[in-house]
């Protein structure tokens, strides 16, 4: 009656897998078992990924790319044979009061959040249906949303506009590839304790109204997400597909 | 426990589910004794219930069950507040009378009303009480929905009346009861194969209609939605609160 998380078997992409919650989701997915390929640009990073994934006695192999470079993404992507999961996580924020928001900052979140992730996601699934024996297998991709591609926050704008975007591109590609029995999910997760948000977190008057809006009173941990998005990716959810598995504490439910 | 990858186990926990002794409950009884928990069962059938008893004793963890209409409020509410163990609740009973919205009977109405929305709610409440009284610093509480808690369907509506009351309810609850660390979800699944839905899949139109409707072509099984029920459960998901799991192959991200 109870499907376990169990990847053996599975080759999973991770974009975005030198830091955060990449990086989470690498080594969980590693630690279900399965074979991982990870991209980031700093290689520093990924070598050190790698090393943990051997340590926990996974199978990893990495790839240095900015997934920005269409050109740099479709050469790596054509290295890679075979594809069950794609964790399409790479993204950043640069928050930004919507009035004051620079053409360069708008250009550069839009091209990462929004435009790679669809090109991430279009070259790995026309990897994915290629596979004969996809309908049987399963396949499913995972995008990195957030709770801000479900409401609405201050200094977020272009944020708030990049993850409905990607909201939106999981349920039309859910559509488009059940046929093949490939999911498309989203995980939205609350504000986590990685890097990118440590940095937001310095502002203590920010981090105490954050954690005020977040009914559980802390901020997510990267295994949460990770864990969320390994669910996803395994037989466990074999039939959620179009969805988002919101891991916010309850800041949405308010 | 990996370092990324939590473990989805109930060792030592608690679960309390209603209408446990057919389909979805009875499925989610099962999953959790697979995942250690040990199992409160409320149902109308001892025949059945002592069924269950034997297949969840299987697994080693302890059965109690209690033989019980879930709309007898004064020997539901005795019962649950004399529990000494509670972690969980499965809230599960529910039933279902299609007809179309001009010809509802009253007593349909009612008994809908009572059983899908009052009886959820009270159950609901008195569990969450004694997880409070029994300081047991943390609980969930999943709220058992349907794709009709999201979107409307023919013949449905007094159905979706009461399963969209039961998505409000979930995040009412999950902003009242964060500060206890309990979590509330629901989950949406999808017209699954059970013994109540079998007569309808009887019907070739509506199978017809179930297979139109759902993107990924398969039916839901019990297990789909007990996997998803022992993963809202467990520590596994301890960021997540106030929030559907929809199960439903895409149905409604179309």
């Amino acid at each position: 009656m109870l499907k376990k998380i169990n990847l053996k078997n599975k080759t999973a992409l991770v974009t975005g897998a030198g830091k955060g919650l990449g990086k989470a989701c690498a080594i969980a997915l590693a630690e279900a078992g399965a074979k991982v390929i990870i991209l980031s640009r700093t290689k520093s990073d990924l070598i050190k990924v790698n090393k943990i994934i051997k340590k926990t006695k996974g199978s990893s192999k990495s790839f240095v790319c900015d997934v920005t470079n269409f050109d740099d993404l479709k050469k790596v992507l054509r290295k890679i044979n075979r594809l069950d999961i794609l964790v399409n996580n790479a993204g950043n924020n640069r928050p930004q009061h919507f009035t004051k928001v620079s053409q360069e900052n708008m250009e550069y979140l839009t091209n990462l959040n929004m435009k790679a992730a669809f090109n991430v996601a279009q070259l790995c699934s026309q990897k994915m249906v290629k596979s004969k024996k996809r309908k049987k297998i399963g396949g499913s991709i995972i995008h990195m949303s957030s709770q801000l591609g479900r409401v609405g926050c201050e200094g977020r704008n272009v944020y708030n506009m990049n993850k409905f975007g990607i909201e939106g591109l999981a349920r039309g590609m859910a559509c488009e590839l059940a046929p093949y029995n490939i999911r498309v999910n989203t995980v939205c997760p609350t504000f986590v304790e990685t890097p990118m948000v440590k940095k937001f977190f310095k502002n203590k008057k920010f981090k105490n109204k954050m954690l005020k809006n977040i009914p559980l009173g802390r901020a997510a941990k990267e295994s949460d997400v990770a864990t969320a998005v390994a669910f996803l990716a395994a037989d466990t959810s074999e039939m959620i597909t179009g969805t988002s598995l919101l891991v916010d504490g309850g800041w949405t439910a308010q | 426990m990996g370092i990324f990858l939590k473990d989805i186990n109930l060792k030592g926990k608690t679960a309390l589910i209603t209408g446990a002794t057919k389909g979805l409950g009875r499925g989610a009884a099962q999953a959790i004794a697979e995942a250690g928990g040990d199992i409160i069962a409320i149902g109308r059938n001892q025949v059945e219930l002592d069924t269950l008893g034997k297949i969840v004793k299987k697994f080693k963890v302890k059965y109690t069950s209690f033989n019980c209409d879930v709309n007898n409020y004064q020997k539901i509410k005795n019962f649950i507040s004399n529990l000494r163990r509670l972690d969980v609740l499965v809230n599960n009973a529910g039933t279902n009378i299609p007809e179309s919205f001009l010809n509802v009977k009253n007593s349909s109405l009612e008994t809908l009303l009572n059983v899908n929305t009052k009886a959820v709610f009270n159950i609901a409440q008195l569990c969450a009480n004694q997880i409070i009284k029994l300081k047991r610093k943390q609980g969930s509480i999943i709220n058992i929905s349907s794709i009709f808690g999201l979107v409307a369907g023919k013949k449905r509506s007094v159905y979706s009346m009461t399963k969209f009351s039961v998505e409000g309810l979930t995040k009412g609850m999950a902003l009242d009861l964060a500060k206890y660390n309990i979590r509330v979800n629901s989950v949406c699944p999808n017209i699954v194969l059970t013994p109540r839905t079998k007569k309808y899949f009887a019907d070739k139109n509506y199978n017809k209609y179930v297979k139109e409707n759902t993107p990924i072509n398969k039916v839901v099984t019990v297990s789909d939605v007990a996997t998803s029920v022992v993963f809202l459960a467990s520590e596994a998901s301890s960021m997540i609160t106030g929030t559907s799991l929809v199960i439903d192959g895409g149905w409604t991200a179309r």
